[in-house]
């Protein structure tokens, strides 16, 4: 392959000397940033007052399309050419001249070029994980706001609009900001190497990808800083509340533009990487289940997720266009909102879970020490999951009086889910069965992802059957039943992931008593959280509550106590990241013993991850099988080509 | 080992789910079909749930690998017919709970031929009803053993009708019709709440189901249909009276104590502040609140009074307004 030659990072890579006096703000990074944010913005104002001026509409200064055009679309445009990220593409389309091989972009060789427009598959895995997880944190900070006013019934800290905003906002960023980004950040890193190849398909677009991101979430946060308050309609906006909503509800309609964008962009690029770069011998059939993870994840994602670009751009034109998709005063279809967000908003569902069906997969062959049981029917059933994730969004909308019949074939549809997600169940436990369990903090959290996911996934079966459904949606057994499916399940793998992956990525080891002590006070704090959601739920506590009825205060009382000790779990986990990372012993190439390729790599791995593309020449887990080998690198592989041919 | 922790852990997951009083108190016909449902489900999960804990609490006390032991365990690459069975087995299982919600469900939406029919009109942040007889209320009355079917209507955005007790829940829809239908069985008050996002007042948007039996029922919407077409001052009282307005306001002719909203007893002195004739202004303060706002008071009234059928909407101004200027 031509590749192998040109991958030597010495040749290309060398960093451009750094530039001086006022050629810095010239040159790709923050500084030029901030003017050309400025210039963008100007230039998007301009547009937007321009045209409201010649066409003599009053006032001039109107803030939704301020809001819409400047603010979020133009000033965010201009962050990106500002640090970088169309300067390729530009020089390019310029008939510049431009370096094929230009690779000074690439890898990272200190701690400032994790700060960059970086083309490495790796550093934009890192880059996601760390914005991701800080993410996570705002998010969670502002559960803990939501569970304090929620500790008593009636209103204690916040007003109503503040309140909504702030459950809307916990939402919005825990699944844009962090859970969909952060399985895109751990693959992101893993797959080209698991795939034996030496980056993404396209390493520039991965960047813009990633770069999308902190946009879009900040994006969501500074929605608390504008008159009128922060979007308040729940993650779901469901018009017509966000159409006539406070200002804020537009942040949330730009934001999963910028979020999505990122997602389709990540999508694609996986895509094309685990199609066209496999390497020699890496049959589909012998790709590890994490990539089959992510190549169903990445179909959902492609297909799925212009359907919310559009629900959100039609709210969007509603309030800044004055178009009518959503107003019923003019002949808007109220559900039609609902029906095009769910055709998205369901398979998200999987976006957020296959992912992690297949970091699960990883750990839980690796630590049992045997072959996952069923791979072939572990794969077929993430297609099943993929073809039936597109036929059950309804189910979101049983009481919102959409036509009557759609509900029970949806409901049959929805039931059937659990069947392939049961095979996955049972073959991670009969992969587990007879192994040599290793608990290390990896396997903790796939153990406690198999049981709290099985608590979710069997709620879920409460909320498909139609009539418990209607007994139940909109009310906290639906937040229980998401919490369960999300924290118990996504977010368990995702702390999986990071967990297993984290040698690999830091060449360190963390502290694994610490890692025990996270799964374990998060595993506790979790349950005593969500558990009794179940309960209050049945009992009628409806969602999205500011204040509710004295007879649920007990129970509320135990949740918010509970919350604020899972809340405080999180601190043993950064330390011991951010301890690790600096101070941690310096991890082996493969402390696991695993057999998948990016194991068989130094820790970290070199720029290029492999000197030459590895030959595959078996199953990525067959632990145990006498003398069986998932792929032949360096020497033996010369040696293999030989006997092959 | 594994049946013995599978007992145990399926003793205590049933424990908890039968020994909790999960469910609210059961008040119509609808709720006895989703709570079947409801059981058979549990039933189904419980166990779900206890053999998967007991396959992982197995695990991990049997197959723990010792400290210094690097071998791997057996390779078994799959089963074919343990793989056959947990697909089919969870395939019927699900189909069982399927087809019972589908009964259910055919059952829980039937109103019935001859089912009393009231409208529900919901608005930021508010509930009104209306009885086949034109008599409206913020509070929803309705005969035990009866088939009810409820035509909700939303005027602004998306809010939905819950009663925990009832079991039964609908949207309601700006531009669209939808129903809703209950049978009550218990006689009692219950909560009515609003469970679709709706606004800053969502949490509060809550009234009262009161369930009566037949009997009283008839007389009380007879009374109140007698009432409402009697002479404008008795017209007026029962409109107030079934709106719900003592509650925010004070008003002495109804004897009402209400301290959110502003008090009935000046409406002259407010009237004045706000430079309208007096009659225009009370008009003009029910069914649009915004336009005039009493200093110091906020903007909470509801607009669903704006609903009001045409001839209860002058009996009430003229019960605020008659009354008014007789009394003061």
């Amino acid at each position: 392959m031509s590749t192998t030659e040109h991958h030597h990072p010495e040749v290309h890579a060398a960093p451009r000397p750094p530039a001086t006096g006022l050629r810095r703000l010239l040159a790709p990074g923050f500084l030029r940033a901030i003017w050309m944010m400025a210039l963008f913005f100007g230039i998007g104002l301009a547009l937007v007052l321009g045209i409201r001026a010649i066409a003599g509409w009053h006032p001039l200064w109107h803030w939704p399309p301020v809001l819409a055009v400047a603010f979020l679309t133009t000033m965010p445009l201009g962050f990106l050419a500002g640090i970088g990220a169309f300067d390729y593409w530009t020089h390019y389309a310029l008939g510049r001249p431009t370096r094929p091989e230009d690779h000074s972009g690439h890898g990272a060789r200190s701690w400032r070029d994790y700060f960059r427009v970086n083309t490495d598959h790796k550093v934009i895995g890192v880059q996601y994980l760390v914005t991701t997880v800080f993410f996570f944190v705002a998010g969670g900070l502002l559960a803990m706001f939501v569970r304090a006013e929620l500790a008593r019934p009636g209103t204690q800290f916040f007003d109503p609009q503040t309140y909504n905003g702030l459950f809307s906002v916990h939402a919005s960023l825990m699944i844009f900001l962090f859970i969909i980004p952060a399985f895109a950040g751990l693959a992101n890193y893993v797959v080209p190497l698991m795939l034996g190849a030496p980056d993404m398909a396209f390493p520039r677009l991965n960047a813009l990808s990633y770069w999308l991101l902190p946009i879009a979430g900040i994006m969501m946060l500074s929605s608390f800083l504008i008159p009128g308050g922060a979007f308040a309609a729940g993650w779901t906006g469901y018009a017509p509340l966000s159409v006539v909503g406070s200002d804020g509800n537009i942040f949330f309609q730009m934001a999963v533009q910028w979020a999505g964008a990122s997602s389709i962009m990540t999508a694609l690029n996986f895509l094309v990487t685990i199609i066209t770069m496999r390497a020699p011998g890496m049959t589909f059939w012998r790709m590890p289940l994490l990539v089959w993870a992510n190549f169903t994840t990445s179909l959902l994602v492609v297909i799925a997720t212009p359907f919310i670009a559009a629900s959100q751009f039609f709210a969007l034109f509603d309030r800044v266009l004055g178009t009518d998709f959503f107003r019923p005063e003019s002949g808007g279809y109220v559900l039609g909102y609902q029906h095009i967000f769910w055709f998205y908003s369901h398979p998200a569902v999987y976006i957020m879970m296959l992912p992690g069906f297949g970091i699960v997969s990883e750990v839980i062959s690796v630590m049992s020490r045997k072959p996952i049981f069923g791979y072939r029917l572990m794969a077929l059933s993430l297609m099943a999951i993929l073809f039936l994730g597109f036929s059950v969004w309804a189910h979101h909308m049983f009481v919102s009086g959409m036509a009557p019949w759609l509900r029970v074939p949806m409901m049959i549809t929805t039931l059937l889910i659990a069947v392939p997600t049961g095979i996955k169940v049972f073959s991670w436990l009969a992969t587990i069965w007879e192994g040599k369990l290793n608990f290390s903090t990896p396997m903790l959290w796939a153990l406690g992802f198999l049981s709290m996911f099985v608590i979710g996934g069997l709620s879920g079966i409460y909320l498909g059957a139609v009539p418990i459904d209607i007994h139940t949606s909109d009310t906290y057994f639906v937040v229980a039943h998401i919490h369960y499916v999300l924290f118990g399940g996504s977010l368990f793998t995702i702390f999986a992931g990071i967990y297993y992956w984290f040698p690999k990525m830091t060449g360190r080891m963390y502290d694994e008593r610490l890692g025990k002590l996270h799964f374990w006070l998060t595993f506790v704090g979790f349950n005593a959280t969500f558990f009794p959601m179940h309960l209050i739920g049945v009992q009628g506590m409806p969602r999205r509550v500011v204040d509710y009825a004295p007879e649920f205060a007990n129970w509320n009382f135990f949740i918010s106590v509970a919350s604020f000790g899972l809340g405080a779990s999180t601190i043993v986990f950064l330390y011991n990241m951010i301890n690790s990372w600096a101070r941690g012993p310096r991890a082996t190439g493969n402390p696991w013993r695993a057999l998948t390729l990016e194991w068989q790599v130094s820790s970290p791995p070199p720029t290029f991850n492999f000197d030459e593309i590895p030959q595959v020449v078996g199953n990525p887990y067959e632990y145990g099988v006498p003398g069986a080998r998932h792929a032949v690198l360096g020497e033996e592989r010369v040696e293999e080509l030989e006997r092959v041919r | 080992m594994l049946v013995s922790i599978a007992v145990v852990v399926g003793a205590v997951t049933t424990a908890i789910a039968y020994f909790v009083p999960w469910l609210p108190e059961q008040a119509s016909e609808q709720r006895e079909g989703i709570d079947a449902v409801f059981w058979i489900t549990t039933a189904i999960c419980v166990s779900i749930f206890a053999l998967v804990s007991a396959v992982i609490l197995y695990s991990v006390f049997k197959f723990r690998a010792k400290p210094d032991d690097d071998t791997d365990g057996p390779p078994i690459h799959g089963h074919t017919g343990l793989e056959i069975a947990w697909t089919a087995i969870p395939a019927i299982l699900v189909i069982i709970i399927g087809v019972a919600s589908a009964i259910v469900l055919a059952r829980n939406d039937r109103g019935g031929p001859d089912a009393l029919r009231i409208q529900v009109t919901a608005q930021q942040f508010a509930w009104n009803f209306r009885y086949p007889n034109n008599v409206t209320s913020g509070t929803l009355r309705l005969p035990v053993h009866r088939d009810v079917v409820l035509q909700l209507r939303a005027l602004d955005v998306l809010h939905s009708f819950f009663v925990p007790q009832f079991g039964q829940k609908q949207d309601a829809v700006p531009g669209e019709l939808t129903k809703l239908a209950i049978t009550p069985t218990k006689v009692g008050k219950y909560p009515i709440e609003c469970t679709e996002l709706c606004g800053l007042g969502h949490a509060v948007m809550r009234s009262q189901a009161v369930v009566m039996p037949a009997a009283e029922y008839d007389a009380w919407i007879r009374q109140e249909g007698k009432r409402i077409k009697g002479p404008p001052g008795q017209a007026g009282a029962a409109v107030f009276e079934n709106n719900g307005c003592g509650g925010c306001h004070v008003f002495s002719p109804a004897n009402s104590q209400g301290q959110v909203g502003p008090s009935l007893n000046e409406l002259e002195q407010q009237a004045r502040r706000a430079g309208k004739p007096l009659e225009d202004f009370v008009r003009e303060s029910i069914v649009e609140p915004e336009a005039y706002l009493e200093p110091d008071y906020p903007n909470v009234m509801p607009k669903t009074f704006a609903q009001l059928p045409a001839e209860q909407l002058d009996a009430l101004v003229q019960y605020l307004v008659g009354d008014e200027e007789s009394g003061g």
